[in-house]
């Protein structure tokens, strides 16, 4: 510590400065390059001209768009165009209902007082503690039993059937919008449902695009549930799962570098969207995740 | 309230399945699994076999589900599972056990005639046949690169070792794999079985056993070793760095294309132990075409299976796809023997034991002594690994 | 130790006052029904009489409705169901021969599974229309109240209209509830109820039957089986390191790379926060699955060493056991740092900067500033992100499962490998081995794992105390 300051004295301020700012710059860059180096090596592997799933060097030899023609051309087994659009249908619907449904949980759970409120939250956070994929097996069989199996309906069901139990986020947030702007509109005749639909959601952008975001999210990624839900229906896969397949032992050889294209097409979208949002993403997750 | 009437509706649903079961089906609905690979020539044989049987109206169905998950993909739900659906045979007594196979009764007389010797007993349990024997090609051996090796080299492992050192080149065999490393036991006389009560028995910790194991240790540490999975060997065939390797058939089209003219195979090497050499053994494993037993319409079910394993479509599997056929007609003719994957799996046949006898239980701790001996965690004997291994296969 | 006597106490006294409220409300089902007029004890029998009779003719007949429908339901299948429950099915599915047709017909037997299922959904409704059998009850005895002192029931519309306001409670929440009945609750009593028979490989259905077993699965993971035994308590262990060291590497240094972006003289602070946000939205499956390639002993990385001269033989950074521990906690670093990142940063720049000036007058450096200033503020504020991490990695499955699988598998191990967690045993044992009564037990005995921690920690955190404030 002594030492520090007696550096202090002989080097100019400026001097110091620039060290540190170079080191931080530096060290971010090699941070950086850390980061983006899987990421880089997945868009190379998708223009790899050579076939196989496995080269022992980083940079292809050969560069070609084949990867992603064959994704749209070659449909007969693996229907990437349909998986993208089964996705983004499930996407759409899963993301309003969970957004709507988790909004209005939260919202209850932080402004409404009745009784059975406090008993359930509880429940939900116990029923949080359950590992998720130990009732996949019920799950399905409910579904089945509706004759639902084997439907993007039943993905949108599911994906949007967890929307009660991701209510903390959101109710942390509006746990912060001060009580006395809802009471003023009470006392001025709004009724409850106006209140949240008119004072709350306006004052809330945050949270809605985080939610938003997150469920919308949920079924590009997710590949338990779906193969679960959908067995062997290909017609019916979402794109998380269809590209799995294409890495199973029989596929990897032929297929790897189309998963490779494929990935960087399901991952365009979704990092635009976190690029566009990120400013409400942060404020949503801190607001909401963290208080004093 | 939502939910009693999403019950009563489940209920009137399940009441007017049953009343529509009791009809006679007009229209036969089957639905057939098959690996992702074989989709297209699975159709072509589906509409011959609706174009032979014109007196019906069919609805034939595919669905992609390739062999070795057959059986866990059937287990998750027997009654959304394929009618017709073909599989390895290591999966049969899984899938007899949870009763999920109907007997092959139909037009059986002269079964013995028309399949290859060794394919009805894989297909049957305690002398009942429970499914169609399909291909008689899942088992491994010894793909070369001929300009590196001779003919005489590569009858012994260790020659083969040794000269792929001394040239900076690599052996390759997946050892971390319960399939091929018990090739070493079952050469040294090991055996696998089913006991009274229907646990696995195994007596891979035996002295002969451990004589194996030793040689396995042995084998991994030499420099000119590689293990991995098929990725780790195509892509070494195919930048030079592997001069042979432990396969099976599916392998044959990327390793003759890139070893070309030097594409050579032949059966498994022998190996040293402490008492001399011994032959390497393997698994012969078939795959076979079952029918479902919660099918709807076994009777046809059961003609489809028939027609899918039939002479003339185990010729298409062969031409098509070059799948080792299980009819001994089609074995036999000449464009099978000259093929030279499956005349190296013919050689070896002579060393391999059916896969029957092998539970699922097997697998995992088969495969956890080939990491311990790859990893070349010596922090136990072989013999005590072995112990381990062969306490948790009896489990 | 204090804390976990203050738990129990809590738990006592919670379950103190359930107890409490249950009895109470048994008394006065009783004392109501002997008070109550012969409107009021019609109601005891004909669900919603209390409400029709006195004017309130919707909500009467809506009551009326539903036990009509429970009725018929458990006639024509809830009974069959209910009866089924004690012995889950005894017809085993059979086979005769057929001569006609030349083959040996399947005769199905009981399914057992989904008998329990069914049975599990009956009792859960018969719970829902107990409930609802109350409130007709009480909304008798009150009616019948409200008319003796002359006041006026409400009507039908008077009651919708306070659904969007006085109630709106239940309008809000009546969609989320059925939902997480039908698809969290619902299974989860199922699976919970598996964990008790002996549901496997060797039972399973449609062609054999399986039965309730009591206890025996969990004697046999805790100490009867000594494979299971071990295997659990080896893998319990793991994943406590893991959850500990993936929740706290990833927070520290997702701070310290915040904290570096929000300093003085950064310039590009918008471009670098990008950078890293970027690894976030590109699906984990696609760069597990990649990194898993690139760890390989053979892969890309361990040649670029090798040809880099770096190292002279290959690492197994998924081959053996203990590496393969190491490289999963660094790779969540990879993976979960930009996210602690983005959820630090703000939070960061809230710090009060006076508490910095003064400790700077005080004469400390950096590093005593993050300790006693810094470090202590972030801890305090995000108590409830931290424990939601640790137990989010205690049920990790994806980074796990899409590294390694759980490999390199063990000889110690009971159909798992060294890098497994409890929650991807659990996979594997119901999708590999058709184990399902022995994965339900593991994941009742994770819930309990979890429960006891979230219990002790919220009970003594800000966030849970600070909500008490709040109301």
């Amino acid at each position: 510590m002594k030492q520090v300051n007696e550096k202090k004295k002989w080097t100019p301020r400026r001097a110091r400065r620039l060290a540190s700012s170079i080191l931080g710059h530096g060290f971010l860059t090699v941070l950086s390059i850390v980061w983006l180096f899987p990421i880089a090596w997945l868009i190379m592997q998708s223009f790899r001209g050579e076939p196989g799933a496995f080269t022992k060097y980083f940079i292809p030899k050969t560069w070609t768009l084949d990867n992603y023609i064959r994704l749209f051309t070659e449909t007969h087994l693996f229907n990437f165009p349909r998986w993208f659009m089964n996705t983004l249908i499930v996407a759409i619907f899963s993301c309003l209902i969970t957004t709507i449904l988790t909004l209005l949980t939260s919202y209850a759970f932080s402004r409404l007082r009745f009784k059975a409120r406090k008993p359930m939250m509880n429940v939900i956070l116990i029923l949080g503690l359950f590992p998720g994929f130990m009732s996949m097996i019920a799950i399905y069989h409910i579904l089945k039993s509706v004759g639902l199996d084997q439907s993007l309906v039943a993905l949108v069901l599911v994906y949007s059937s967890g929307a009660m139990m991701g209510y903390y986020i959101a109710k942390g947030f509006f746990d912060t919008i001060p009580k006395s702007i809802d009471e003023a509109a009470l006392i001025d005749g709004a009724t409850k449902n106006q209140v949240f639909w008119h004072i709350i959601m306006p004052m809330s952008k945050p949270i809605v695009v985080y939610t938003i975001l997150t469920s919308f999210i949920a079924p590009w990624v997710d590949f338990i549930f779906v193969s679960v839900i959908m067995k062997d229906n290909y017609n019916m896969y979402t794109v998380a799962l269809g590209l799995y397949q294409m890495l199973t032992r029989e596929n990897i050889q032929q297929y790897f570098t189309e998963f490779c294209a494929g990935a960087v097409l399901i991952a365009i979208p979704i990092t635009l969207l976190f690029i566009k949002m990120q400013k409400y993403y942060v404020g949503g997750v801190t607001a909401g995740g963290a208080k004093g | 309230m939502k939910k009693l009437l999403s019950i009563l509706l489940v209920l009137l649903m399940a009441c007017s399945m049953m009343v529509g079961c009791s009809k006679e089906p007009t229209v036969v609905n089957l639905k057939v699994w098959g690996a992702q690979e074989d989709q297209e020539m699975l159709a072509g044989m589906i509409e011959e076999f609706k174009a032979a049987n014109a007196d019906k109206e069919w609805n034939i169905e595919l669905g992609v589900v390739g062999e070795p998950d057959a059986a866990k993909k059937y287990l998750e739900d027997p009654e959304a599972a394929a009618d017709v659906f073909a599989f390895a045979n290591d999966q049969l007594r899984d899938l007899v056990n949870a009763g999920g196979l109907y007997k092959v009764t139909r037009n059986t007389e002269n079964f013995s005639d028309i399949y290859a010797p060794g394919t009805i007993d894989a297909a049957s349990i305690d002398g009942t046949l429970y499914a169609y024997p399909m291909t008689a090609d899942n088992g491994y051996f010894m793909y070369y690169n001929s300009d590196f090796f001779t003919a005489d080299d590569v009858k012994d492992f260790d020659t083969m070792l040794d000269k792929a050192a001394a040239a900076g080149k690599k052996v390759f065999m997946d050892v971390s794999n319960g399939w091929y490393i018990a090739s070493f036991f079952l050469g040294n006389g090991g055996t696998l079985s089913i006991g009274a009560d229907g646990k696995q028995v195994c007596d891979f910790n035996n002295d002969k056993g451990v004589e194996a194991g030793e040689a396995i240790k042995a084998i991994t540490a030499h420099a000119g070793f590689v293990t991995g999975d098929d990725s780790i060997l195509i892509a070494g065939i195919q930048d030079g760095s592997i001069v042979a390797g432990v396969s099976g058939t599916w392998n044959a089209e990327s390793i003759s294309k890139a070893w070309g003219a030097a594409y050579a195979a032949t059966k498994l090497p022998e190996y040293t132990t402490a008492s001399g050499k011994v032959q390497m053994g393997s698994f012969a494993g078939y795959k076979l075409v079952g029918v479902n037993s919660q099918t709807k319409a076994p009777v046809e079910a059961m003609d489809l299976a028939a027609w899918l394993t039939n002479e003339a479509n185990q010729v298409v599997r062969f031409e098509k796809r070059a799948l080792g056929p299980a009819n001994v007609n089609a074995a036999n003719s000449d464009a099978v023997k000259a093929n030279v994957a499956l005349a190296a799996l013919a050689q070896q046949s002579a060393y391999a034991v059916s896969q029957k006898d092998v539970l699922g239980s097997y697998w995992t701790p088969a495969e956890a002594f080939g990491v311990a001996m790859e990893g070349k965690d010596y922090s136990k004997s072989v013999q005590e690994q072995l112990n381990d291994m062969v306490a948790q296969i009896q489990q | 130790m204090n804390k976990i006597k203050e738990v129990c106490a809590v738990i006592i006294e919670t379950i103190g006052s359930i107890i409490g409220k249950m009895g109470r409300a048994f008394v006065n089902f009783f004392k109501h029904f002997a008070q109550g007029d012969k409107i009021t004890k019609l109601s005891y029998v004909v669900m919603g009489a209390g409400c029709f009779l006195r004017g309130q003719k919707a909500k009467g007949f809506i009551y009326l409705g539903i036990q009509v429908c429970y009725i018929l339901f458990m006639i024509l299948s809830g009974g069959y169901y209910l009866s089924m429950l004690p012995t889950l099915g005894t017809n085993q599915q059979g086979e005769v021969w057929n001569e006609e047709l030349q083959i040996y017909q399947v005769i199905k037997g009981d399914n057992s599974m989904l008998l329990l299922l069914f049975g599990v959904s009956v009792v859960l409704v018969t719970f829902g229309i107990f409930i609802l059998y109350l409130m007709s009850v009480n909304t008798a005895y009150k009616n019948e109240v409200a008319v003796k002192n002359g006041e006026k029931l409400l009507s039908f519309k008077e009651e919708w209209n306070m659904l969007f306001n006085e109630k709106y409670h239940i309008t809000v929440l009546a969609l989320p509830v059925v939902l997480t009945f039908l698809f969290n609750v619902l299974p989860l009593i199922f699976t919970i109820c598996i964990a008790f028979t002996n549901y496997d490989k060797m039972h399973q259905p449609p062609g054999n039957l399986f039965t309730w077993v009591g206890f025996e699965n969990f004697t046999q993971v805790l100490y009867q089986n000594p494979l299971w035994a071990t295997t659990f308590m080896r893998l319990l262990t793991w994943t406590l390191i893991w959850a500990f060291f993936a929740t706290f590497l990833n927070y520290i240094f997702g701070m310290l790379l915040a904290m570096l972006i929000n300093k003085k003289g950064i310039y590009l602070k918008k471009m670098w926060r990008t950078i890293f946000v970027i690894t976030i939205a590109v699906p984990q499956f696609v760069s597990l699955l990649l990194m898993s390639k690139l760890l390989n002993d053979q892969g890309s990385l361990n040649n670029l060493l090798i040809s880099l001269g770096w190292i002279e033989d290959y690492i197994p950074f998924l081959t053996k056991g203990n590496i393969a521990k190491i490289t999963v906690i660094v790779i969540n670093c990879w993976v979960g740092i930009p996210y602690s990142m983005l959820i630090t940063s703000g939070i960061l720049m809230n710090i009060p900067q006076d508490l910095y000036e003064a400790s700077k007058i005080d004469g400390a450096g950096p590093i005593r500033q993050f300790f006693s200033i810094t470090l202590p503020y972030m801890l305090h504020v995000t108590t409830p992100y931290l424990i939601t991490q640790f137990m989010g990695n205690i049920n990790n499955f994806n980074v796990i499962y899409l590294l390694t699988a759980g490999d390199p598998k063990s000889l110690n191990l009971y159909q798992a490998g060294e890098t497994d967690l409890l929650v991807t045993w659990l996979y594997k044992l119901t999708v590999n081995e058709q184990n399902y009564a022995l994965a339900a037990t593991i994941g009742i005995i994770i819930f309990l794992l979890l429960s006891f921690i979230s219990l002790v920690t919220y009970n003594n955190s800000n966030a849970v105390k600070g909500e008490s404030d709040f109301q």
